[in-house]
């Protein structure tokens, strides 16, 4: 059976444990290297932050060489000439430069062979890109202290830490992906990619409601470490994370294939990638940042704490995953030690069936079911 | 039975829901609306303003310096919307957005005058003419083309009708329109240079006229340099040039004394024909200390000619720019009876009334981003950005559809029914509140596909979920949406936050998309409670959904027998293999 298709059926019983770990040496990874790409190659900032001009047109076959010996005539020759989609030419210039617009127009206009009405002329101010920065830096202040006071109150204040905590893992890794990669930093893409991070939050939500419904259950939560209970929640939540992003990356992947590759719009180009890094990140931070840091920020609560001894010193080795929420006593794998325990359990229920030594049935289900509502309606 | 009315309970609600969307997709299609499509769609001119700072009029007020006021801020859009009016645009769009002013003009034709026309700041004044030069060839001007703004953009205006204020390149200030007949000849420069004439009532102001023609005194001196623009305030005395307002060659160089009047000083001001059929220009000035009293002020060191203004002249500068230099012809006027009179054409005196009327705004406002966009690129944009939701709508649906086969189907009609809200909803703020569609709302409309379908997935997942826990679909159903719909609620918040406070923090047109995935979530809320939960029980509550759950996209229910033994799994195998038989 594949892994995929247990994951259909909600079979999968993976090691979230081994994962996390994996997980937060992977995100410090990337936090060191976008850390060190912003200082040392900084940010590919579009004029809108420099302040200058930049003018559009839809020129098919017009070559950058052929536009550069146009602009010299009108001494622009030195201007920064573009590619941009598949047949838009694209000059940027410095905003000294503002003054020779129409006639950089017109020469635009006559090199495509088309009116001057059909070039698009952009003009920023040298404060403008400040003015962007300063209200997208207040909106994500503004933004992570009410999702921490919301989270605090809708679920609770560990959990809201760490979903703000995975918010800004967020914002780290985006920059860093735009600097390593040198992608143009424009203001709309730095408002949709704020925008997106309030709605990548909605897969760390589905996770911590599920964590929190399970913590609930006393039948549950006294029978296993919180550490075991999240990486149980995770399991059954897992389908529900992975779904929510693909629908919500599907569309979006669209818009860059189809909408900018193959149509070549420029600016849906410079928003969905915005939108693509967000979510991506998002999704990602779901489960491998913010539950681990819940999981840690709660294993250090005394009762937590508590349970976690009485639960080593009663039994012989540590529960993972599915096997104890079914409750089974017998179905201890392994030693005390994460490794082995983990490893086993890890291999999901190919594992429980080809590990003899172990008598428990394979994964079913999650939850054992109230025998009171045994085939009540029919 | 029970069951019965448990599943008519919330068919209601559907029925109500499936009303509203086919209601808000037939008020579309019958009221022929369309949504107005942003400026980046259909192209046009689009501009930031910022109000200038008080001690360095070439950068945006900062936060260290006294806020400019919101109604010195609503004043000046008033302005400008009454400028951006004469272009006779459909939809412009002129809003504050914080202490920025946001000018959105789409679908305009001449796009770099409607630039022009909105972009100038235009400070206008009136400054005592100390001496005229005449125009050398050797006259450099580095400020040439911003120099026309002004005039070339009130030059639409006109149009509207004949009762236009404006002040002349040439001509004089008379006062008492009867007594104009006579006197209006001052026109005696014949060329354009020349200066104009006010003209008072009294003949025996005429006197005056000869002085109108003769920049002659001044000659023979050099011509001096023009002030540099950041060099020019409003207590220095300057050298400034005038302009053709057609041909936009210089005309005229002036050196003026400190602003005598502000612009703000006139009331209002129209172009009309005199008794002769000259166009005449007829400003009408505010009352009080800082109207017309401040222009009589002026007036009497002009006339007769006293240091202050030694050549019985005022200037009218508009943006640093002379537009006409009139004799002043009488010591004092009363507000509402001044004419200036000359050789102007309908255009030029239309023009200056233009420019008196709105030429100054109560603040300067500097462009921090102007952007033109060509209507090609534009409609190309619109384009992509359908096809693009389209290919991504029916991805996720055979994705969906794939995943959750009949309950797949469902999800897509809940989008359906979305869409339809969405798209009315669109339709009617485009109509009554001029909210356009932008290139990012289309983006924010697209991203919600995503938002409305997870919910559907969160809800399935938490039934196949409760079904593999041992509970009957029947059982499964209610309690499960009340479980997801926590999930639901929960993170929908989260995202209605977001963009929210997005919408509310950021400038610009990019809040589109905070706006339309704003919308769409809140869309999504209502849809789930009201749609797809009852949808889902009566699809559930078939023959067909017990003995083909897997149709469904759900497992089968675990019998009793089957819980706890390794014959579980057998069961659950052909469900999931096949997605049921």
């Amino acid at each position: 059976m594949s892994m995929l298709g247990r994951l259909y059926r909600g079979e999968n019983d993976i090691d979230f444990k081994k994962w996390w770990r994996r997980g937060l040496v992977f995100s410090a990874i990337l936090i060191v290297i976008s850390v060190l790409s912003l200082f040392t190659r900084g940010l590919n900032l579009g004029i809108d932050f420099e302040g200058g001009i930049s003018w559009e047109i839809k020129a098919p076959g017009v070559s950058v060489g052929e536009a550069r010996s146009a602009l010299a005539g009108v001494g622009e020759g030195g201007a920064k000439i573009q590619q941009v989609g598949t047949d838009i030419l694209r000059v940027q210039a410095p905003s000294e430069s503002a003054a020779k617009s129409v006639e950089v127009s017109q020469t635009l206009a006559d090199l495509a062979g088309g009116q001057i009405s059909d070039v698009s002329v952009s003009t920023v101010g040298p404060s403008w890109g400040k003015e962007i920065t300063k209200s997208a830096e207040r909106a994500l202040v503004f933004f992570l202290a009410a999702i921490l006071l919301y989270l605090s109150i809708r679920l609770e204040w560990k959990m809201a830490v760490a979903a703000v905590l995975a918010m800004i893992h967020d914002v780290i890794v985006s920059v860093g992906v735009y600097s390593v990669f040198q992608l143009e930093v424009t203001p709309p893409t730095v408002i949709a990619f704020l925008t997106i991070l309030g709605y990548s939050i909605y897969d760390t939500i589905v996770v911590f409601d599920k964590l929190k419904e399970n913590q609930a259950r006393p039948g549950l939560a006294s029978r296993m470490t919180f550490t075991d209970l999240s990486s149980l929640s995770m399991n059954q939540v897992l389908l529900r994370s992975v779904n929510t992003s693909v629908v919500a990356i599907i569309p979006v992947i669209s818009m860059l294939v189809v909408g900018a590759g193959i149509l070549g719009a420029v600016t849906l180009e410079e928003f969905s990638i915005a939108l693509l890094v967000g979510m991506i990140s998002g999704a990602y931070s779901s489960i491998f940042v913010a539950a681990p840091i819940v999981v840690w920020l709660k294993e250090r609560e005394p009762k937590n704490r508590a349970l976690a001894a009485r639960l080593a010193s009663g039994r012989t080795g540590a529960v993972t995953g599915r096997a104890a929420a079914r409750g089974d006593g017998a179905s201890v794998v392994g030693s005390a030690a994460d490794g082995a325990g983990a490893a086993a359990s890890a291999a999901g229920s190919a594992a429980a069936t080809g590990a003899s030594s172990v008598p428990t049935m394979p994964a079913s289900g999650v939850i054992p079911p109230r025998p009171r509502k045994k085939g009540k309606t029919r | 039975m029970a069951t019965k009315k448990r599943v008519r309970r919330g068919l209601g609600a559907l029925l109500f829901i499936v009303l509203v969307a086919v209601f808000a997709l037939t008020y579309t299609i019958v009221s022929g609306n369309r949504p107005l499509l942003g400026l980046d769609l259909q192209g046009g001119v689009s501009l930031v303003l910022c109000p200038a700072s008080p001690s360095d009029p070439t950068v945006c007020n900062k936060s260290s310096d006294p806020a400019v006021s919101e109604d010195t801020l609503d004043q000046a859009i008033k302005i400008i919307r009454s400028r951006v009016d004469s272009l006779g645009v459909a939809e412009p769009d002129i809003s504050r957005q914080g202490t920025n002013v946001l000018v959105q003009i789409p679908g305009v034709k001449d796009q770099q005058r409607a630039l022009d026309l909105v972009g100038q700041t235009a400070a206008l004044e009136f400054r005592p003419v100390l001496a005229e030069y005449p125009v050398s060839a050797a006259v450099s001007d580095p400020s040439t083309d911003t120099s026309l703004d002004g005039a070339s953009t009130t030059t639409s205006l006109g149009s509207t009708d004949t009762s236009q204020q404006g002040l002349g390149a040439t001509g004089g200030l008379v006062e008492g329109e009867s007594a104009l007949g006579a006197q209006t000849p001052s026109t005696s420069a014949p060329s354009t240079t020349s200066p104009s004439t006010i003209v008072a009532p009294d003949p025996a102001l005429t006197a005056a006229d000869p002085n109108a023609s003769n920049p002659a005194a001044p000659t023979a001196s050099a011509v001096p340099e023009l002030t540099p623009a950041d060099q020019i305030t409003p207590e220095a005395t300057v050298v400034l040039p005038q302009y053709d307002l057609k041909t936009k060659q210089v005309i005229g160089i002036f050196q003026l004394g400190p602003v005598a009047v502000g612009g703000s000083a006139v009331e209002s001001a129209t172009a009309g024909l005199d008794q002769q059929g000259k166009w005449e220009i007829r400003p009408v000035f505010k009352s009080g200390a800082d109207g017309i009293d401040k222009f009589n002020a002026a007036a009497a060191q002009c006339n007769p000619p006293s240091a202050p203004c030694p050549t019985g002249r005022i200037a009218v500068v508009l943006d640093n720019k002379v537009l006409t230099a009139p004799n002043i012809k009488v010591a004092s006027f009363s507000r509402d009876q001044i004419t200036i009179s000359g050789n102007y054409t309908e255009r030029d005196a239309k023009d200056i009334a233009t420019a008196l009327r709105y030429g100054a705004l109560p603040v300067v406002l500097i462009p921090q981003q102007t952007e033109i966009v060509s209507a090609t690129l534009g409609s190309d944009a619109l384009h992509a950005g359908l096809v693009a939701g389209l290919v991504g709508f029916v991805l996720v649906g055979l994705y969906m559809i794939a995943f959750y086969r009949i309950l797949g189907v469902l999800a897509m009609v809940k989008l359906l029914i979305e869409g339809s809200i969405l798209w009315g909803l669109l339709v009617f703020l485009s109509a009554s509140a001029g909210l356009a569609l932008t290139l990012a709302g289309i983006t924010g409309i697209i991203v919600s596909i995503g938002v409305s379908l997870d919910s559907n997935v969160v809800y399935y997942e938490h039934l196949k979920e409760d079904i593999r826990a041992g509970r009957t679909v029947r059982a499964a159903i209610d309690k499960s949406f009340a479980s997801a719909w926590s999930t639901i609620v929960a993170a929908d918040g989260a995202s209605v936050i977001g963009a929210t406070l997005l919408y509310f923090l950021t400038v610009g047109p990019v809040r589109g998309f905070a706006l339309y995935l704003g919308i769409a979530t809140v869309l999504d809320l209502i849809t789930s409670y009201f749609y797809m939960r009852p949808v889902v029980r009566w699809a559930t509550n078939s023959k067909r959904c017990v003995d083909h759950p897997g149709q469904f996209g759900l497992p089968v229910p675990q019998l009793e027998a089957s819980k706890g033994s390794a014959t579980g799994t057998a069961v659950r195998t052909p469900v999931s293999t096949g997605g049921g038989s």
